[in-house]
């Protein structure tokens, strides 16, 4: 299938007092049409600065992308220039965001928060424009349309702010929709429900999807594609049964090893060791070398490539290399990822 | 909303009232009589006489209850200075001057104050910024009659652009709305400096962006609203200040406002006046109070007084 975004090389760095951060350092992967790309990885890790490069909203002029491209419809968009990114965004490209609670303005109603997308890229008129807001309420599943329209955000609960701002970015029918931790925010019963609309749009709508979340529970459930960021770059990406039932980087093994399953026999969770790196300096070779238990002496030296595990499948871990030992993930991670096979069979 | 502004209503009445008490009472404690300055004149018979004349010989509390029937009917009573004019024709002939002083200094202020705080926002951590907040600094903490002072003697005396005083055409109250509209311009300067630096790092104001809106319409559309609701706050507070700061204005200027005549008739103590002065300004500080309280209304759907809550 054809790609329809392709990010290469992008960096991304911020200007604070203590020094310059380098937020992301070199990230590159591609979406597919039609798919959705998981990213996970811990609170700093660049899953969010990502996607706000991709949507130039990376704030200026602390924030720059001082290298990388960003491959859409034939144009680069870390190139393009503020007035030609409004024309982008919220058309072809466009954000749920974390908390629904504050990301509606609150002295707008919600009815015209909606059809303000749709009147400035696609010059509908006011008519026009709340007719297609009627029907997207009523796509995400809000009752009563015509009288919501006239609401204010504060007349509306968490998850149904949350399903208005999924109409807002399906306003224009995107290509690309970038949901950045979009249920983090809601009780675990209303996150099911948007997990399932999302799911439903995209099957409907048929756009591609980039969902940020540290849920991998969550993951399982609604990606085709997972991508593992750490310190700023993807260090394994690959479909989901990849990642999930051959994960190769000892990062990812860590993350599948400090998630909870509901058949934990375990006393304790296991813990990732140690913090991430400080990223106005990030440290020589390998980022996660100093926490990494089995870490080669070459990791502290170089940064590892990424390494080709199978047509899908690619990781950035010294241990792939031909000369390295062989190592097996640790029982528990095994563990795990059979305690994931199970859930996620239950759940489809 | 009728039922909230009868409410509202019943509330003003028994503020007016414990204003109209306390200030009868507080007078009657200021020493002297109207008719004992007038430099031996009269005689204390003449002066028995008038006082007799004006029931102000009953007992206070009498005197109270008087004041208060007249109230009621429409009689604000008659001047004790000036050949037995009404105090209603006084005040109506005077509240020209100054409600238009007022009023100018009031909008051109809190407007001007609005779009220096913005621009502040805008371009904060830069000059531009840090000149604002001097500005602002500067009209908070420096009274109004020492500007009246230097704005006379440079822009009119020295300089001779602007008349130095008097209230007789436009170029006159130049001078005065400028010395008057310095403080609320800085106060609400400050205030939308804040506001919009707080607004425009809000998670709604970066969803607008990424619905593709122009960074104007997000100032405008978006931002403006959200940042004037604590700005409409201290509009109710400021007019009060402005309305005293008219006092003293009006005399540095010899506007014929009623400021000028309420300091007179303290001098003097003109009783009715005095009263008459007191309970307009305690109106229009009522009324401006609703005025704001509607506007925040208004500007912010969250606390609309009608409509319903979350469904």
């Amino acid at each position: 299938m054809e790609n329809i975004l392709d990010v290469n090389n992008l960096h991304v760095t911020f200007d604070t007092y203590g020094g310059k951060v380098q937020a992301v350092r070199g990230v590159n992967f591609s979406l597919k049409k039609g798919e959705t790309l998981a990213i996970v990885g811990e609170s700093g890790s660049g899953k969010s600065v990502t996607t706000k490069a991709l949507m130039g909203l990376i704030k200026k002029p602390a924030g720059k992308i001082p290298e990388g491209e960003i491959l859409f419809d034939g144009k680069d968009l870390a190139k393009l220039n503020e007035k030609q990114m409004q024309k982008i965004r919220g058309k072809d490209i466009s954000m749920i965001f974390q908390d629904p609670m504050t990301s509606l303005n609150p002295t707008m109603k919600i009815g015209k928060q909606i059809m303000e997308g749709l009147i400035l890229h696609q010059k509908k008129s006011k008519q026009e424009a709340k007719a297609r807001a009627l029907e997207l309420l009523d796509l995400v599943g809000i009752p009563n349309p015509e009288k919501r329209l006239n609401q204010y955000p504060h007349q509306f609960s968490g998850g149904m702010r949350q399903r208005v701002v999924i109409a807002i970015a399906l306003a224009c029918n995107p290509k690309v929709l970038i949901a950045d931790e979009p249920t983090t925010a809601l009780d675990v019963t209303i996150q099911a429900q948007i997990i399932e609309l999302m799911k439903d749009i995209q099957s409907k709508m048929d756009t591609s999807i980039i969902f940020i979340t540290h849920d991998l529970g969550v993951v399982a459930n609604v990606a085709d594609r997972v991508a593992v960021m750490y310190a700023g770059k993807i260090v394994e990406i690959g479909t989901v049964d990849d990642v999930f039932y051959n994960p190769k980087h000892p990062y990812t093994w860590g993350l599948l090893g400090s998630m909870p399953t509901v058949d934990s026999t375990e006393e304790k969770l296991l813990a990732i060791p140690g913090t991430p790196p400080d990223l106005i300096s990030p440290p020589k070779g390998d980022a996660f070398a100093a926490r990494n238990e089995y870490a080669l002496a070459i990791d502290f030296e170089e940064e590892p490539p990424m390494f080709k595990v199978s047509d899908t499948h690619y990781a950035a871990t010294w241990l792939l290399h031909e000369n390295a030992p062989e190592i097996e993930p640790p029982p528990a991670v095994k563990k795990r990822m059979a305690g994931i096979a199970g859930e996620e069979g239950s759940q489809s | 909303m009728a039922k909230y502004l009868i409410q509202r209503l019943i509330y003003m009445i028994i503020t007016l009232f414990i204003i109209i008490t306390a200030t009868f009472f507080l007078m009657k404690i200021m020493p002297g009589s109207p008719f004992n300055n007038l430099g031996g004149k009269i005689t204390e018979e003449q002066q028995a006489l008038l006082e007799e004349k004006y029931g102000l010989d009953d007992p206070v509390p009498v005197q109270y209850f008087k004041y208060l029937t007249g109230i009621v009917r429409g009689d604000f009573g008659v001047s004790f200075q000036y050949e037995n004019r009404p105090v209603t024709d006084m005040l109506l002939e005077r509240i020209g001057p100054s409600a238009e002083l007022g009023a100018q200094a009031l909008i051109i202020g809190a407007v001007l104050g609005i779009i220096l705080g913005m621009i502040a926002a805008i371009k904060h951590n830069t000059w531009i910024d840090y000149t604002s907040n001097i500005v602002a600094v500067i009209g908070i903490s420096i009274p109004s009659f020492v500007f009246a002072g230097l704005l006379q003697y440079y822009l009119a005396v020295k300089w001779r652009l602007f008349p130095v005083s008097f209230w007789e055409s436009p170029i006159h109250t130049v001078l005065p709305t400028i010395a008057l509209m310095i403080f609320p311009m800085a106060i609400c300067a400050r205030f939308m400096r804040t506001e919009m630096l707080e607004v425009l790092g809000s998670d709604y104001i970066e969803l607008a962006r990424a619905k593709g809106v122009s960074n104007g319409s997000i100032m405008f559309k978006h931002a403006l609203r959200n940042a004037l609701i604590p700005v409409i706050t201290v509009l109710g507070p400021m007019t009060v200040s402005l309305m005293t700061g008219t006092l003293v204005i009006e005399q540095i200027f010899a506007v014929p406002g009623i400021g000028e005549q309420f300091v007179s008739s303290i001098n003097t103590n003109d009783y009715p006046v005095i009263m008459g002065t007191t309970i307009l300004f305690a109106v229009l500080f009522v009324v401006v109070i609703l005025i704001v309280d509607l506007l925040y209304g208004l500007i912010d759907p969250r606390i609309r007084i009608t409509g319903g809550g979350k469904d």
